[in-house]
């Protein structure tokens, strides 16, 4: 038996857990620099309020309706999202972590010991809201897609309260049948489109189709998703998560920059985000590409993004920022107003088998690398950082609507009434 | 040639500290006060009305959700949008306050009520702390 067990709109959930005067009002949380909603809270949902629609075009909308509006308070989400793992964790020996908000759990010889799953949920369900304040969804099932369309049902389908169990033939068609094939795991929009075109309009229509001619049509995947959706598990998340083929790191500035110190600053930043990723699943990029924009609502829309080939793949900040150095005048306008930036990297290669260049040498220093990361494991990232980084603090992340970083910093720690 | 590595006591210079064999690892306050590390979170009291159980204003309140809430427990609820420090009386559906100046609010079915944790420990800094200057009144 597999367990899919995530949070209710988590980042709402999440604003609501330390301050008790937004529980029963709608909440928003907006994106990164305060661009789009990203969650919306139960209560928010009955307004209708839709999410990914840009904050601006709704603002007049959600002050209408009282809704409070938050900024991404990941300091806060973070510590949160640990605790509700912690808790998790107690349940299941096999507990895979699949997101901030997600987790599945794998039951290997717990069928003599539990015969209710239903209950079993109910006191992970109960255990987290207690521990912790924030609601879960727990979705039960012989296969992981089962188990995450049974938590879809345990949140979103009527006559389930927060928990779904997928154990015999009435409950998975019941469930499937109620269910669109665009909420089956791992059939996205464009795909789901296709699949409506031929008919499959539920999931329960694509469980009925031939795995063979799916996967002739499509991919491998959705045969692998058909099979799980009869019980037969082929999915692991072991597999799942594979290595990123591709590192990005991009932003959009809180405020619009038009000098070229503050956008090298700017670039110096991602190719730090981008080293420190590369490192950490031991890979090396031969080629990056540098970007940087206005904004396309704008009149002149400025874009200019260069490739930049490394002779030794690197995996080294300095290097990194070394070539941001040697093309900022290239990718730099005066007068344009920079909206965004960044740095993705690209053609990985494993740090385990690289063969030696008799002609060039490598520039990186892993050492340093190594003693970089950990200062920063140690004591938060940017805690030491390049020289050419921190020039200016102005294009960091907008945050206008922050809540108070309630368990991670002093001064920010809930006031108790004593009156 | 081989060589047969043979691993020697360096690094220590004169006599080896009588004390090696007994090292332990430090005491530590979180260990002692904090039961549940997940379920417990830490706030600051704000007011007069439980001094008499030793909680003054400015004082830091260990809250935790996991511990069992049984009546006379000093306990943290969110009560119509605020986080309230009272004792709890459950089979009276009362809020009381420790000083007896103060009087004894009763929970109705109306109010937006939820138990959040027990306070098992108060602290009090005798020193100003200025990373918790924002909060110090």
């Amino acid at each position: 038996m597999y367990a899919l067990v995530d949070a209710v709109a988590f980042y709402a959930s999440a604003e609501k857990v330390f301050d008790p005067s937004i529980r029963f009002k709608p909440v928003v949380v907006l994106t990164n620099n305060d661009g789009c909603i990203c969650a919306v809270c139960p209560i928010g949902r009955r307004l209708n309020i839709p999410k990914f629609q840009p904050y601006f075009k709704i603002k007049h909308y959600l002050t209408q309706h009282n809704v409070v509006v938050r900024s991404s308070n990941y300091e806060l989400y973070a510590d949160l999202s640990e605790r509700m793992m912690t808790v998790i964790n107690r349940f299941c020996d096999d507990h895979y972590v699949y997101s901030i908000d997600e987790s599945f759990l794998r039951f290997t010889g717990f069928s003599n010991i539990i015969d209710d799953w239903s209950a079993y949920g109910h006191t992970i369900r109960q255990a987290v809201w207690r521990e912790t304040g924030l609601p879960v969804g727990v979705g039960f099932g012989p296969t992981p897609t089962l188990a995450k369309a049974a938590n879809h049902a345990a949140k979103k389908l009527s006559g389930f309260n927060g928990i779904a169990v997928i154990n015999d033939e009435s409950s998975r068609k019941n469930i499937l049948a109620r269910m669109d094939v665009t909420d089956v795991w791992g059939i996205g929009s464009r795909l789901g489109k296709q699949l409506k075109f031929m008919g499959i309009k539920s999931a329960l229509d694509l469980a009925q189709q031939n795995p063979k001619k799916m996967r002739r049509m499509f991919s491998v995947v959705v045969e692998r998703t058909v099979s799980e959706l009869n019980g037969v598990a082929c999915l692991n998340w072991d597999e799942v998560k594979q290595n990123k083929k591709e590192i990005f790191s991009t932003r959009s500035f809180g405020e619009r920059i038009s000098d070229v110190t503050t956008l090298k600053s700017a670039l110096t930043t991602h190719a730090a985000i981008v080293g420190r990723k590369l490192r950490k699943q031991r890979s090396l990029t031969k080629r990056i590409v540098i970007f940087a924009a206005s904004s396309p609502h704008e009149e002149s829309y400025y874009k200019k993004s260069l490739l930049y080939d490394f002779p030794i793949p690197t995996a080294d900040t300095s290097v990194i920022a070394k070539a941001v150095s040697r093309v900022i005048d290239d990718i730099f306008k005066p007068n344009v107003r920079f909206y965004r930036c960044g740095i993705g990297a690209m053609e990985l290669e494993s740090e385990l088998y690289q063969q030696a260049d008799m002609f060039s040498v490598s520039e990186d220093k892993p050492k340093i690398m190594q003693c970089l990361d950990e200062v920063n494991k140690r004591y938060g990232v940017g805690a030491l950082s390049l020289g050419g980084e921190r020039l200016s603090q102005n294009w960091n992340m907008k945050r206008a609507f922050l809540s108070p970083h309630y368990t991670t910093r002093w001064s920010d720690i809930p006031i108790i009434k004593c009156d | 040639m081989f060589v047969i590595p043979i691993f020697i006591e360096a690094g220590i210079t004169g006599f080896e500290s009588p004390a090696a064999e007994y090292t332990e690892l430090g005491i530590s306050l979180d260990e002692l006060i904090i039961k549940h590390p997940n379920a417990t979170f830490i706030g600051l009291a704000s007011g007069q009305s439980m001094q008499d159980v030793g909680i003054f204003d400015g004082d830091l309140l260990v809250v935790d959700r996991a511990e069992n809430v049984n009546t006379g427990d000093v306990i943290v609820a969110s009560y119509n949008g605020t986080f309230v420090c009272k004792i709890i009386d459950k089979s009276n559906r009362l809020l009381i306050s420790a000083s007896k100046s103060y009087s004894s609010v009763y929970i109705s079915p109306e109010d937006d009520f939820k138990l959040e944790g027990v306070v098992t420990t108060s602290i009090r800094l005798h020193k100003n702390k200025v990373e918790l200057s924002r909060c110090m009144p």
